[in-house]
C-alpha cells in the first residue's frame, strides 16, 4: 500500500485545512496516512491531527522550532518519512512547504515536483500534472525515483467531511539548529487579519484604487463580508501595502468561494494566483480588461461609484 | 566577495502558448531572461557596488538567445560569464542543472550564490535550494533583502508564513531571491556597448570536469512527458451602463445564481 506523509500546516498554533485537503486525497486513492507536526508547543494538536485524517502523527515540538528555519525543519520531515518509510511527501502550498520540499528531497535524493495539482499512481508508476509557464500550459510529468516529495497547489484537493483517522503519536527528537543560517526575528505584518488562504472570500485591490483612500474603501466592503484582503503587485510596489498581501504568482495562491478584483488589469502573473477561485467578480472601468475574460460577473464601471453601492446592495440581503 | 548568479533563457510569458499533440509549439516564441534572474543579476550588481564584489553568471545553454540575455548581464553590471554549452543538456531536470552548477561553484570558490527564486518556464523553484543542500552550504529562499556584514556573514529578509524573517547567514551561502527585492536596473548605452565585446567563457560538460553520467543524466529523476493545454475560465456575464442598476443585479446574482455571498 502507498505510505502518504502530509507535512501539517500550522499558524498560530492551529491547524490549516489544507492539511485535510491533502489527507482527503491521500485516502481517497486508498494509502496509508500519516501527518508531521513541527513547531512549538503544538503537541495538544494530536486530536485535530488525527481528525483531518491521518492515522499516525509524528510530533517534533520543540521550543527551538518556534520561528521557521528550512534546514532544522526538513530534518524533521526526514526522520518522520523514514519511520514512516513514507513513499510521497506532501506539503501544502505555503512558503514553508516550497523551502522545504526541495530540501528534503535532495536530502533522500528523491525527486521534488512544484505546484502539484493531481497525481496518478499506476502500479507503483507516478505521474504528477502541474501548471508551467504561469499557468499558460500543464504539465505531465513521470516519476523515476520512488519517493516523490511534492507541493500541492492550494485548492487543488478537496476536503472530505467524512473522513477521520485514529491518534497514534510518535515523537520526533529535536533537531539540531542551523548554525550557519541563525534566524534572528519575524516580523509580522499581518497580525489579527484574515489569513488569505482561509477566508471564503478574497478582495483584492489593483492600481485603479489608487490610494490610500481607495484601500480603506474597499477594505470597508472587505470588513462587511469578513473577507481576505489582497493586493495585485501593483500596489505592493507603490509601497500602498505589504508584500504578503500580494495575490498572484509570486505571491499568495488562492483559491476562495469568491474572488474580487477591485481595479486590476488580470495581468497573467496576477491570474496565475487566482483563477482556481470559484467564482470571479471582477470591477474595473475598462471594458476590454484582460481581468473580464476570467471574472464570472463583471461590473463595468468606476470602481469608487460602484464599492459604495455594493456594500449598500449586500447590506440589504445581508440585513 | 565573490559571487556566482545564475542566469536562464525562458520563454516570454507575455505571449500566446498554444499545445498540440502533447508538445508547446515553438514557432513565433520568443526567448528572454527569467525575470527572478534579472533580479538576482540586480542583486549581485548592488552588492558589488555597495561592498567591492566579483560577479559572475552562469548560464546553462546554447545559440543566440542565450548570447543574448548574458550579454545583458554583461549590461546590467556582471564581471565574468561563463557558459555551459553541451547537446547533452536539453531538457534536463532540476536536479541535473544543480549539479552542473555545484561543478561550476567548487571550480571557482565563491562566497555566494545568487539565483532567482524560480523560472519562468518551470515555475518549479528547486534548482536553488537543491544546489545549497548538494554544497551543504545555508540557503535561504524568497528573500527580497539583502546587505552584507562584515566579510564572512549576510543578513537576509525573508518572506515567510509567519511574516518578514530576518536571517544571518555564515558565508559562504546560497540565497534565492524574490521580484520584491528590487527594481532591475535598464543597461545604460555605455553598459550596452561593452557587453559585446566581453568574452563569455563557454565550456562543455567535459571542460567543466565532469560527463552526462556523472552528473546522473542517464537516470534522471523526473521526466516531463506531455504538455496540456490549461483549463481556461470562460468570460461570463459582463455588466455595463447605470452603476446602481448594474451592481445591483450583480449582487443579486452573487447571492442567488453563485451563491457565494
Ligand atoms: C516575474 C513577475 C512576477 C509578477 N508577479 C505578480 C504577482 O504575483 N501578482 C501580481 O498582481 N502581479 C505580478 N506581476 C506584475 C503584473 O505583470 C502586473 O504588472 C500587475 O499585476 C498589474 O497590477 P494592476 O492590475 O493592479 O495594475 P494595472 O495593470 O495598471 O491595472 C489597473 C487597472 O485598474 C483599472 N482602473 C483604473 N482606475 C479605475 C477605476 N477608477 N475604477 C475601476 N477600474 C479602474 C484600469 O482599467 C486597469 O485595468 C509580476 C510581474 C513579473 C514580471
Amino acid at each position: 500500500m502507498t505510505k502518504i506523509l502530509v507535512i501539517a500546516d500550522i499558524k498560530d498554533g492551529v491547524l490549516k485545512g489544507s492539511t485535510k485537503e491533502l489527507l482527503s486525497k491521500a485516502k481517497a486513492i486508498g494509502a496509508e496516512t500519516a501527518v508531521a507536526a513541527i513547531g512549538s508547543n503544538i503537541e495538544s494538536l494530536s486530536a485535530d491531527l488525527a481528525n483531518a485524517g491521518s492515522d499516525t502523527q509524528y510530533i517534533a515540538d520543540d521550543a527551538d522550532l518556534e520561528l521557521f528555519t528550512a534546514g532544522p525543519f526538513a530534518s524533521c520531515v526526514v526522520d518522520a518519512a523514514k519511520l514512516f518509510e513514507a513513499d510521497l511527501i506532501w506539503f501544502g502550498f505555503s512558503e514553508t512547504g516550497k523551502a522545504v520540499a526541495p530540501r528534503v528531497a535532495a536530502k533522500i535524493d528523491a525527486a521534488c515536483a512544484s505546484d502539484i495539482t493531481d497525481i496518478e499512481i499506476d502500479g507503483g508508476q507516478i505521474t504528477i500534472t502541474r501548471p508551467a509557464i504561469a499557468n499558460k500550459v500543464m504539465q505531465k510529468i513521470k516519476i523515476n525515483t520512488k519517493q516523490l516529495v511534492a507541493v500541492v497547489r492550494a485548492g487543488a484537493f478537496e476536503a472530505d467531511p467524512g473522513i477521520s483517522g485514529s491518534e497514534n503519536v510518535v515523537k520526533l527528537s529535536a533537531p539540531e539548529p542551523d548554525l550557519k543560517a541563525v534566524i534572528k526575528e519575524v516580523v509580522s505584518d499581518a497580525s489579527g487579519e484574515i489569513d488569505l488562504g482561509d477566508a471564503d472570500i478574497v478582495i483584492s485591490v489593483g492600481r485603479g484604487t489608487k490610494d490610500q483612500a481607495g484601500i480603506d474603501l474597499v477594505k470597508g466592503l472587505a470588513d462587511d463580508l469578513g473577507a481576505g484582503f489582497g493586493s495585485s503587485r501593483a500596489m505592493v510596489d507603490a509601497g500602498l501595502l505589504a508584500q504578503n498581501k500580494q495575490v498572484g504568482q509570486t505571491g499568495k495562491i488562492v483559491a476562495p468561494n469568491l474572488y474580487m478584483a477591485m481595479g486590476i488589469s488580470g495581468a497573467i502573473q496576477h491570474l496565475a494566483g487566482m483563477t482556481g477561485s470559484k467564482t470571479i467578480l471582477a470591477v474595473n472601468k475598462d471594458p476590454e480588461a484582460p481581468i473580464f475574460n476570467v471574472a464570472d460577473y463583471g461590473i463595468v464601471g468606476d470602481l469608487f461609484e460602484v464599492v459604495p453601492i455594493l456594500r449598500e446592495e449586500i447590506k440589504k440581503i445581508k440585513g | 566577495m565573490k559571487i556566482l548568479t545564475t542566469i536562464k533563457k525562458v520563454v516570454d510569458v507575455e505571449l500566446n502558448i498554444n499545445v498540440e499533440n502533447g508538445a508547446i509549439i515553438e514557432d513565433g516564441l520568443q526567448y528572454v531572461m527569467n525575470a527572478w534572474d534579472e533580479n538576482a543579476v540586480e542583486t549581485a550588481v548592488q552588492l558589488k557596488e555597495k561592498n567591492k564584489a566579483e560577479t559572475t553568471l552562469v548560464n546553462i545553454g546554447s545559440g543566440d538567445d542565450n548570447t543574448k540575455i548574458i550579454r545583458k548581464g554583461f549590461a546590467m553590471g556582471i564581471d565574468n560569464a561563463i557558459q555551459i554549452d553541451d547537446p547533452a543538456l536539453e531538457n534536463s531536470d532540476p536536479s541535473i542543472y544543480a549539479r552542473i552548477i555545484q561543478k561550476v561553484y567548487e571550480n571557482g570558490e565563491y562566497d555566494l550564490i545568487i539565483t532567482g527564486k524560480q523560472a519562468q518556464d518551470t515555475d518549479s523553484g528547486q534548482t536553488g535550494i537543491i544546489l545549497a543542500e548538494f554544497l551543504g552550504l545555508p540557503c535561504v529562499s524568497n528573500i527580497i533583502d539583502i546587505e552584507a556584514v562584515g566579510d564572512q556573514h549576510i543578513k537576509v529578509s525573508r518572506l515567510g508564513d509567519a511574516g518578514t524573517e530576518i536571517l544571518e547567514l555564515e558565508l559562504p551561502a546560497v540565497v534565492t531571491v524574490s521580484d520584491g527585492i528590487n527594481e532591475p536596473r535598464l543597461p545604460a548605452m555605455r553598459g550596452i556597448m561593452m557587453a559585446k565585446k566581453k568574452k563569455i567563457n563557454v565550456m562543455d560538460l567535459a571542460g567543466l570536469g565532469t560527463s552526462w553520467e556523472e552528473l546522473g543524466g542517464g537516470s534522471p529523476q523526473s521526466e516531463i512527458t506531455e504538455f496540456l493545454k490549461s483549463e481556461t475560465r470562460q468570460a461570463g456575464q459582463k455588466f455595463e451602463g447605470d452603476a446602481a442598476e448594474i451592481t445591483a443585479k450583480v449582487v443579486d446574482l452573487l447571492a442567488n445564481e453563485a451563491k457565494v455571498i
